[in-house]
């Protein structure tokens, strides 16, 4: 077995961390499943090769423009379309159509944007792979290093966002109840707007590190959407941490599964890779719905610790 | 114009339908197709608050059972019969001969007239049996969660159903395709035509039974689950139960589409199934005429057909102002038509009125009188009573 493919699967499950992150702080916000998170990496996709090859830059200094073009078009949306139907009173199932309508009009949107180098520059922008703008250190591609690197330091960012800063606990309170935290003082839109450049941030900027190593065309972003759902699941849906483990879970096991399967059984097992996420989606389902976050849960329940409700906490503070 | 398709459905003159009779067969043909799914979609979300976002799953099955089993089963028939159809057993001659059987097979079905009628009830049998397990199926991890797993769950398998169909041949012959037979090879005019017809025949039909069954005590139930799920659990309704019974049926009749589509095309594949297609443009058709009455159904069907035909005709005159893909203008359309719906038409064109049916009485069908006048309702009540009083007695 090759080690390359190790380092592959790390950087992707690295990649599929920081969108499922993303993905449970906007179910966390808004409560419903945004099916146009996937196409966010796909505009991180066309930031790094616009960077690459119609400047001539080399594409890791287009990641902080990836993170604010992300942010903005997340934070277009949001302002456009959620919080207006939200403000009508539309249910989550009405917004979760929304989302798919935004689905299909931006990643129709960033096809058009890869047929403009087509028409206008002369650049076959529609499949490509960034990978001899990469730095190798030793044997292994500088993107490995870059991607876990990212992923860590957003991983502890956000750990130091949501317990230490006012901003991350408001982030908390509006996700626990809106109303209750605007009784109390805390600035609903503003915090909705922030975690909405957060994830669409944090999307663009997994989504510009994808080309280095895989090969990436208009439609990878969408193409993604179900690993990532599959990763949030898995985490519990409504559990940041949780979210962190599920997407690295999902991410290795995507392509170290299909790895073992052709292995063992041979190389047809490849066409069904898409199917790997689907399945853990379905399991996590029919096991327990909340996913780990549940798991841990119950756990804690039989071991005697029950998890402190807010209405037993009160109780103890009278 | 009216005249001339009329007379090529009478006379089945094949120089009737041509130029711009063509289009408007093609107009009727999928008016009749997308209506199906629409109003099956209408009774699942519209009705009963049930997000079906796997509209594309259900046709699907509906055109693999047609592939993969009544394909087989009309082989058998026909090379018992004495035709000397080649091998087909092996998945690789399954592709391979496909066209030369299929031609066998359509010179034999034009001689044998209820042969033909018998495999196209036939599969839509088999459609709807199908269609109702894969509604079960589908039912199964989701059912009991909130709305928006359901919907997860669903458009997931939309895209699972296209990859296993292209990858196990004997389905639908995989990346190939498999060839269909010409069900309507007795017909001795125009098959686009009569395809056409029995679509809306079968639109038709499906309308009465889902109008029937809106109307019904059931219908009810349904609306009022769309309303308020607590209060029908309360009130010692099963709702989990009823919402598997409602995506079942409500499968069936969509994977029936399936099967006509393919026997219009008479070629099944895969890739033909796209979830764009058949489950955001249906989804579009219902949000713009209305969720909740078929109406509503039938305006936004009409609408968005019509204006995507108007596309694919003047494909070539809107081609000079782009520089991309038609498609792709499409898909800003369906995006973008979506989310100006929803923000400033919530209701859609047509509006939810409250369900009243002048006139026709269902009352034989559904054993339940359906001429409610408000006023008059308790003396009619009062009247029942009597009777059965003195059937009693």
């Amino acid at each position: 077995m090759d080690a390359t493919i190790i380092y592959m699967a790390i950087t992707y499950a690295s990649e599929l961390t920081l969108l499922s992150i993303g993905f449970t702080l906007t179910y966390l916000t808004a409560k419903i499943p945004n099916f146009a998170h996937g196409t966010y990496a796909g505009f991180g996709i066309y930031v790094s090769y616009t960077f690459a090859k119609f400047f001539g830059i080399n594409p890791y200094l287009g990641f902080p423009i990836a993170f604010i073009v992300g942010g903005s078009i997340s934070i277009i949306v949001f302002k456009l379309v959620i919080s207006t139907l939200t403000k009508m009173g539309s249910g989550s199932i009405v917004l979760t159509i929304a989302t798919l309508a935004i689905q299909i009009f931006l990643g129709a949107l960033l096809n058009i944007y890869a047929y403009m180098f087509i028409a206008f520059f002369k650049q076959y922008a529609t499949a490509f792979l960034l990978k001899e703008y990469d730095f190798k250190i030793g044997d292994i591609s500088g993107i490995f290093f870059v991607s876990i690197g990212i992923s860590i330091a957003t991983v502890i960012a956000l750990h130091y966002l949501l317990t230490r800063t006012r901003m991350g606990i408001a982030m908390r309170a509006t996700a626990e109840d809106t109303e209750l935290a605007s009784v109390l003082g805390i600035n609903i839109v503003n915090v909705q707007l922030f975690s909405w450049f957060l994830t669409g941030g944090l999307a663009c900027l997994a989504g510009a590190m994808i080309p280095f190593w895989l090969q990436s065309s208009p439609m990878t972003g969408s193409g993604i959407i179900t690993s990532i759902m599959a990763g949030s699941l898995l985490g519990g849906f409504e559990s940041v941490y949780g979210a962190i483990i599920g997407g690295f879970t999902i991410g290795m096991s995507e392509i170290m599964l299909t790895l073992g399967g052709q292995l063992l059984l041979g190389n047809w097992f490849g066409e069904y890779r898409p199917l790997i996420p689907m399945a853990f989606l379905i399991a996590v389902l029919l096991i327990e719905p909340r996913g780990l976050q549940g798991f841990y849960e119950r756990i804690k329940r039989r071991r005697g610790k029950p998890t402190p409700k807010i209405s037993e906490k009160k109780e103890d503070d009278k | 114009m009216y005249a001339n398709v009329a007379l090529g459905i009478l006379s089945s003159l094949p120089m009737a339908i041509e130029g711009t009779n063509r289009l408007i067969v093609d107009i009727a043909m999928f008016f009749g197709l997308l209506v199906i799914v629409a109003m099956a979609l209408n009774f699942q979300y519209g009705n009963a608050g049930i997000p079906n976002m796997g509209c594309a799953v259900q046709v699907i099955i509906g055109a693999f059972s047609v592939s993969a089993i009544v394909l087989r089963i009309m082989f058998t028939v026909i090379a018992s019969a004495g035709v000397p159809l080649e091998d087909w057993n092996d998945p690789y001659f399954w592709v391979y001969s496909s066209p030369r059987n299929v031609r066998l097979v359509n010179e034999f079905l034009k001689v044998n007239a209820p042969l033909a009628i018998g495999f196209f009830l036939l599969s839509v049998g088999t459609a709807l049996v199908l269609g109702a397990v894969i509604g079960y199926l589908l039912a199964l991890p989701a059912i009991r969660l909130r709305a928006t797993y359901l919907m997860i769950v669903l458009i997931t398998m939309a895209d699972a159903s296209q990859i296993i169909g292209r990858n196990v041949t004997w389905i639908s012959g995989g990346t190939m395709g498999v060839w269909i037979p010409n069900i309507f090879a007795w017909y001795p005019g125009d098959v686009g035509v009569i395809t056409a017809v029995i679509t809306l025949m079968i639109g038709l039909i499906s309308f009465f039974i889902f109008r029937t069954m809106l109307n019904s005590p059931y219908g009810r139930l349904m609306r009022s689950m769309r309303e308020n799920e607590v209060t029908l659990g309360s009130i010692g309704k099963n709702v989990v139960d009823i919402r598997r019974n409602i995506l079942m049926f409500a499968s069936g009749v969509t994977a029936v589409a399936g099967v006509i589509n393919v026997y219009y095309l008479q070629f099944s594949n895969e890739s033909g199934y796209q979830r764009a297609y058949w489950t955001y443009w249906p989804w579009l058709m219902l949000i713009l005429g209305g969720p909740g009455n078929n109406a509503g159904t039938f305006l936004g069907a009409a609408m968005i057909i019509a204006l995507r035909r108007a596309i694919i005709v003047f494909k070539f005159q809107i081609m000079q102002f782009f520089f991309f893909p038609i498609s792709l203008l499409e898909d800003i359309l369906l995006g973008g038509l979506l989310v100006v719906v929803m923000i400033f038409r919530p209701n859609g064109l047509i509006p939810e009125k409250l369900l009243y049916i002048p006139g026709v009485n269902y009352a034989k069908m559904v054993q339940e009188e359906v001429k409610v006048d408000w006023r008059a309702a308790p003396k009619a009540r009062a009247k029942k009573s009597e009777k059965k009083e003195e059937t009693q007695k």
